[in-house]
C-alpha cells in the first residue's frame, strides 16, 4: 500500500511535466531507481494517456461558441419545483381526461354489475344466472346479524321460491320441478326454525310472520292445485310434491 | 483547487437564483473536461458534443435539487454525464464501436483537412479500441482521473468510492492498460 501512495504522489507530481515534455520516462524514473520496476509500466501507460487526452480535445473554440447557445436553452429550460414539474407534465386536457376515464370506467362498472345483480334477480331454476341468485341471497343471509331480519329474509326467500315454481310450471320446465320442490322445502324449514329462534319477547314481531308464511304457503297450494289441471301428467310428480312440501309447512305453523 | 472550488460555489449560488450567464461560466469552465470524458466513451465527436450539451442541460435543471455537502459540482456533472451516457448507449444500441469507415464527423470539422481529419479518427479509434478491451471500472477510473483530470478525491466521489479504493484500482487500470497497449503495438 505504501508503494502505491509512493507511485500515486510520483504519478501526480509529474504528469504536468510529461504532458508538457519537460521530463521522459527515463528522467523520472532515474529519480526513483528504488521503484523503476514498477514505475515504469505505469509511466508508459500514463503517457499512452497523455498522448490520448490530446486527440479527445474538443474543437477549438467548442465551448466559447456554443457557450450562447447553451445560455438561450437554460432561459428556455428554466429549473422548476417539484409541483411545477407535476402540472407541467399534463395539459389541461390530459387532467379532465385523467380525471373523467376512471369515473367512467367506475360508473361503466357500476352499471354492468347492477344489470347483472338484477338479472340475476329475476331468473328462475335453469337460466345461466340463477346460481348467481342463489349466492347473492346467501351473501344478504350472511351479512345479516338481527334475527327478525333474518327471518324476514327466510321468508321472502321461501316467497321467492314459491313463485319460481310456478313460473316452472307455466313455462313447461317440469324436469326441474323435483329440484325446485326440493329447494322449496329447504327454504321452508329455514324459515320455520328461524321463527322458532325469535325469543319470546318478540311475539309481536312473531305473529305477522306466522301468517305471512301460512298466506303464502296456502296460496302455493292453492296456485299448484289449479296448475296441476291444467297440466299434462308429466308434470304432477312435481307438482304433488310441491302441494305436499307447503302442506307440511302449513302443519308445522299449526 | 480550492479557488476553483470558491469559484464554481459562487456561480452556483448565482444560478440557483437564475443567473443563466453565471451558469453559462461554468459552462465555460467544465464543459472541456466533460467533453474529453463522453468522447473517450463515444465513436462521433458530433455526439460528444451533444450529449456535453444534454449533460449541462440536465444539471441545469437539477439545479435547485443540488446541495454542495460533500458533493462537489464536477463530481455532480460526472454523474449526471454517466447517466447520460448509459442512456445514449441504450437509445442507439451503440455499445460496439465502429470501423473507421463509419465514423462520421467528417463535416463538422470543415476547418481540417481531410487527410488529417481521418489520421485524428482513426487514432481516436485506436484510442477507444484500447480502452474499451479494459474493464469498465478501469476504463472510468482512468478516464476520469487522467483525461478528465479530476483528483482521487473527485475521482471517488463520482465512483461512490474510497480514495484507497481509487488509488488501488487506478494501478491495476494502469498496468492492465500497459499490458494492452504492448499487445496492440
Amino acid at each position: 500500500m505504501y508503494i502505491d501512495q509512493r507511485i500515486d504522489k510520483i504519478l501526480e507530481i509529474f504528469t504536468p511535466a510529461i504532458e508538457n515534455g519537460q521530463e521522459t520516462i527515463d528522467s523520472i524514473v532515474e529519480k526513483y531507481p528504488q521503484y523503476a520496476n514498477v514505475l515504469r509500466p505505469r509511466l508508459e501507460a500514463l503517457l499512452w494517456l497523455v498522448s490520448a487526452k490530446k486527440n479527445l480535445e474538443p474543437r477549438t473554440g467548442f465551448t466559447s461558441s456554443s457557450r450562447q447557445y447553451m445560455e438561450q436553452q437554460f432561459k428556455s429550460f428554466q429549473p422548476r419545483n417539484f409541483w411545477q414539474r407535476v402540472f407541467s407534465r399534463y395539459t389541461p386536457q390530459r387532467w379532465v381526461f385523467n380525471f373523467t376515464a376512471p369515473v367512467i370506467v367506475i360508473l361503466l362498472l357500476a352499471l354492468v354489475i347492477n344489470s347483472a345483480i338484477l338479472t340475476a334477480r329475476l331468473s328462475i331454476p335453469g337460466d345461466p344466472l340463477y346460481s348467481t341468485k342463489l349466492v347473492i341471497e346467501d351473501i344478504q343471509l350472511a351479512f345479516t346479524f338481527n334475527l327478525v331480519d333474518k327471518t324476514d329474509l327466510y321468508l321472502q326467500f321461501s316467497r321467492e321460491r314459491t313463485t319460481e315454481f310456478v313460473e316452472l310450471v307455466l313455462e313447461g320446465d317440469y324436469e326441474l320441478l323435483p329440484p325446485a320442490a326440493n329447494r322449496l322445502e329447504t327454504e321452508i324449514i329455514a324459515s320455520l326454525h328461524s321463527i322458532n329462534d325469535i325469543p319470546l319477547q318478540n311475539q309481536t314481531v312473531e305473529q305477522p310472520m306466522i301468517m305471512e308464511l301460512k298466506e303464502t304457503l296456502t296460496n302455493e297450494i292453492f296456485m299448484l292445485n289449479m296448475l296441476k289441471g291444467t297440466s299434462p301428467t308429466t308434470a304432477y310428480p312435481g307438482i304433488e310434491l310441491a302441494i305436499q312440501v307447503a302442506q307440511s309447512g302449513l302443519m308445522a305453523l299449526r | 483547487m480550492p479557488a476553483r472550488l470558491d469559484k464554481d460555489h459562487e456561480l452556483i449560488q448565482k444560478a440557483q437564483r437564475g443567473d443563466t450567464h453565471a451558469f453559462g461560466d461554468l459552462y465555460e469552465s467544465h464543459a472541456p473536461v466533460i467533453f474529453r470524458y463522453l468522447f473517450a466513451h463515444l465513436d462521433s465527436r458530433m455526439d460528444a458534443e451533444d450529449l456535453t450539451g444534454e449533460v449541462f442541460l440536465k444539471a441545469w435543471q437539477s439545479l435547485p435539487k443540488y446541495t454542495e455537502r460533500g458533493v462537489p459540482f464536477l463530481a455532480f456533472l460526472f454523474r449526471i454525464a454517466r447517466n447520460v451516457l448509459v442512456d445514449h448507449y441504450r437509445q442507439s444500441n451503440r455499445l460496439e464501436s465502429k470501423s473507421p469507415d463509419e465514423l462520421d464527423g467528417y463535416k463538422e470539422e470543415g476547418n481540417s483537412e481531410p487527410v488529417e481529419l481521418i489520421g485524428n479518427q482513426m487514432e481516436h479509434q485506436k484510442i477507444i479500441r484500447v480502452l474499451t478491451t479494459l474493464r469498465p471500472d478501469y476504463q472510468s477510473v482512468l478516464t476520469l482521473r487522467f483525461i478528465s483530470e479530476l483528483s482521487p478525491e473527485e475521482t471517488a466521489q463520482v465512483m461512490k468510492r474510497s480514495v484507497g479504493a481509487i488509488r488501488v484500482l487506478q494501478h491495476r487500470a494502469l498496468t492492465a492498460l500497459r499490458q494492452e497497449i504492448e499487445k496492440t503495438g
